[in-house]
């Protein structure tokens, strides 16, 4: 019982940090049609960011997040402007490809720099809290986990209630519609790029002190972040919360009943869900900005 | 002017071939020569094996407009199976100082050529199984499930560490002989480009490239898409498995870090978009091409040499989607087709049926056609 429980709450908490991963990648997708193939290595380049600031000038990752978000939203913008902006109009696999070239400039840049150690930030807030004899609470994740809840409980009332929002998701819903009412469709996908990148950074300086940072552990967030997206729906701010909680939950339960080898397992159950999810329910299982069906040709 | 209407005509095609002709016969003599070191034919054998790979990559990808981003495990699956089959492992006894030769992996030691067979057709079973799951998604969520595929078959191997030998891997008898490589891999390359020529010229070929035009309309046309599609890449996984079984006997020993390498993947889909995707030579001169250019870079940039690439790959993408081979024929709209499956459907009201739309081709096919008109 205390096991289960044990993994409930390490599974809740994983599931928080899997959360505000993956939106920056839902949100782009669902909004531009783009599949930020990057996504893992701009969540590094926000980790390396923290670690930079917490190693050279002694600042707790928590702090630092805001500053790298605004950091990440300035490189969000640029990209946008010099790269993505062109390719936005031409079909999916040309950004994808985009995209991946962008994630090994990125990785290998990261690698020049940072070299391909493994590091870590050491933040004020870690270690365990015992909430009984048995099961502890991991306080930097639960940290993470209600930063990640207040990050979407705002992006969902920015998309919900204010103009802007509203032209973002109009633009998701139907791309010439929304430029006909007179809604600046460049401006939105520059706003939308730029908060996405922005919040993936913030989720980065986030995992710093929780995740062990390389080069080139991109891929397997970004295979993380499509999971989720894809059992989620385009764009949903609610389903990267629901799905994400179920791929912690699946990964935490898998790390406790499986000793040894369960961190292996838990990435084999992330491509299981993916390749179930899509195949079984293309369609999402929570209603996003734009609807999906990945069997439709 | 004058010299792109030659690049179109027949002429230009015969002179092709016949250049391929020429380098073949030129490769065959090489090891003959001076300039065929062993050193030199260990770095040809590896160009021979990513051209090889590449080739392979351009059945789904180009032919059937599958586009595999996980190709790499189908690589690395032929090298693991090959290496448990043949697997030995040298333990020195500390006080006699005595070697002892033991069978690792599946304890089976074969010779290499019943492991690479047996490896091959292991594999191509696998993607067999693989891909009547991955092929039912299209565009993006195929690409990605395959990604996922070598993700999590790399972490298989790395846990089934009984058989696999973990993270460490396992080693091979070591068997040295670079001429012999190097022959064995440019016969299997002539071979597999004499194939895949055949290939495009015969009814199950032409089947591939209707499933790639619209997949729904070949269906009404009496094809068997999903047993056709299923075939075509439970072979590609076969043949890049030959390639994958050879590589690790001459490698001597492999491990799930080099033996799954995404870079696999990459050179194979870079290379063929280089040359040309959808094309016969295109996937082969594009992966010799790309080949010597990271070697040059390599050389001159040991650090950086992959930022290049991946600016190379942006370049590609964006300025000369068709190729080397789109100079040479200007009316093909086989890249086209391949993009169009990826056309977001950002003009669909949210309700619309996943049913696809008769017109949506046409604007892709202008887009493509200006991009090219401004790299030509």
């Amino acid at each position: 019982m205390d096991q289960f429980l044990q993994a409930l709450i390490n599974g809740v908490a994983l599931g928080g940090m899997y959360a505000i991963l993956v939106l920056g990648f839902s949100v782009i997708w669902g909004v531009m049609g783009v599949i930020n193939f990057a996504h893992g290595e701009f969540v590094m380049l926000g980790a390396y960011m923290a670690w930079l600031a917490n190693n050279q000038l002694g600042v707790d990752p928590f702090l630092s997040a805001p500053f790298i978000f605004v950091l990440m939203m300035g490189i969000g913008y640029l990209l946008q402007l010099l790269l993505v902006n062109r390719v936005i109009d031409r079909p999916h696999l040309v950004s994808l490809l985009v995209m991946f070239g962008v994630s090994i400039i990125m990785a290998n840049g990261l690698k020049l720099i940072f070299s391909a150690d493994f590091r870590r930030a050491d933040s004020s807030l870690r270690g365990a809290y015992d909430l009984t004899d048995n099961i502890t609470l991991p306080v930097t994740k639960t940290a993470v986990f209600f930063i990640a809840l207040a990050v979407l409980g705002g992006l969902s009332l920015f998309l919900q209630s204010t103009r802007l929002g509203k032209s973002i998701r109009a633009a998701a819903q139907n791309r010439e519609a929304a430029q006909i009412v007179g809604i600046n469709i460049n401006k939105v996908y520059a706003i939308t790029f730029a908060l996405c990148i922005g919040i993936t950074g913030l989720a980065g300086a986030l995992i710093s002190p929780i995740l062990s940072i390389a080069p080139f552990q991109g891929p397997p967030l970004t295979l993380r972040a499509f999971a989720v997206t894809a059992m989620a729906g385009l764009g949903s701010v609610k389903g990267a919360l629901g799905g994400a909680i179920v791929l912690g939950l699946i990964e935490a339960t898998v790390a406790v009943y499986v000793s040894g080898i369960g961190t292996n397992l838990a990435i084999i159950a992330s491509f299981v869900i993916l390749v179930v999810a899509l195949v079984v329910r293309p369609q999402g299982l929570f209603g996003g900005l734009r609807p999906v069906d990945a069997t439709a040709s | 002017m004058n010299l792109i209407s030659f690049l179109n005509s027949p002429a230009a095609k015969k002179l092709g071939w016949a250049l391929c002709g020429l380098a073949v016969a030129g490769m065959a003599i090489l090891p003959m020569t001076h300039f065929g070191s062993n050193a030199e034919l260990f770095t040809l054998t590896l160009m021979l094996t990513s051209i090889g790979v590449a080739i392979n990559w351009n059945i789904t990808g180009g032919f059937t407009g599958y586009v595999d981003f996980g190709h790499a495990v189908w690589f690395g699956l032929g090298a693991y199976v090959t290496s448990m089959l043949m697997a030995i492992s040298i333990k020195l006894d500390p006080v006699t100082l005595e070697e002892t030769v033991e069978a690792d992996g599946l304890g089976t030691a074969w010779g290499p050529v019943p492991a690479i067979i047996v490896g091959a057709l292991f594999t191509g079973l696998c993607a067999a199984g693989i891909g009547r799951a991955t092929m039912r998604l299209k565009g993006p969520y195929f690409s990605i499930a395959m990604l996922g595929t070598l993700v999590a078959v790399r972490e298989i191997v790395r846990v089934a560490e009984p058989i696999t030998g973990g993270g460490v891997g396992l080693n091979l008898p070591p068997y040295i002989n670079r001429p012999l490589f190097y022959y064995i891999h440019l016969v299997l390359v002539v071979v597999l480009g004499v194939f895949t020529w055949w290939l495009r010229k015969s009814q199950f070929g032409t089947n591939l490239i209707a499933i790639r035009e619209d997949e729904i309309g070949a269906e009404m046309r009496g094809i068997n898409t999903i047993a056709t599609k299923v075939a075509a890449f439970s072979f590609s996984g076969f043949s890049t498995a030959v390639f994958g079984g050879l590589w690790a006997y001459q490698n001597t020993s492999v491990d799930p870090d080099i033996a799954f390498i995404e870079t696999r993947t990459i050179d194979a889909v870079l290379g063929t978009l280089f040359g040309g995707i959808g094309t016969v030579l295109g996937p082969i001169l594009g992966s010799a091409g790309l080949f010597w250019l990271k070697e040059v870079l390599w050389a001159r940039f040991t650090e950086s040499h992959l930022i290049f690439q991946g600016v190379l790959l942006i370049l590609l993408v964006m300025y000369m989607p068709k190729g080397i081979a789109g100079l040479f024929d200007t009316r093909g709209t086989s890249l086209a087709t391949i993009w169009s499956k990826w056309m977001p459907s950002k003009d669909e009201s949210p309700d619309a049926s996943p049913t696809p739309k008769s017109g949506s081709g046409k604007p892709v096919v202008d887009t493509v056609a200006t991009s090219n008109e401004g790299a030509v």
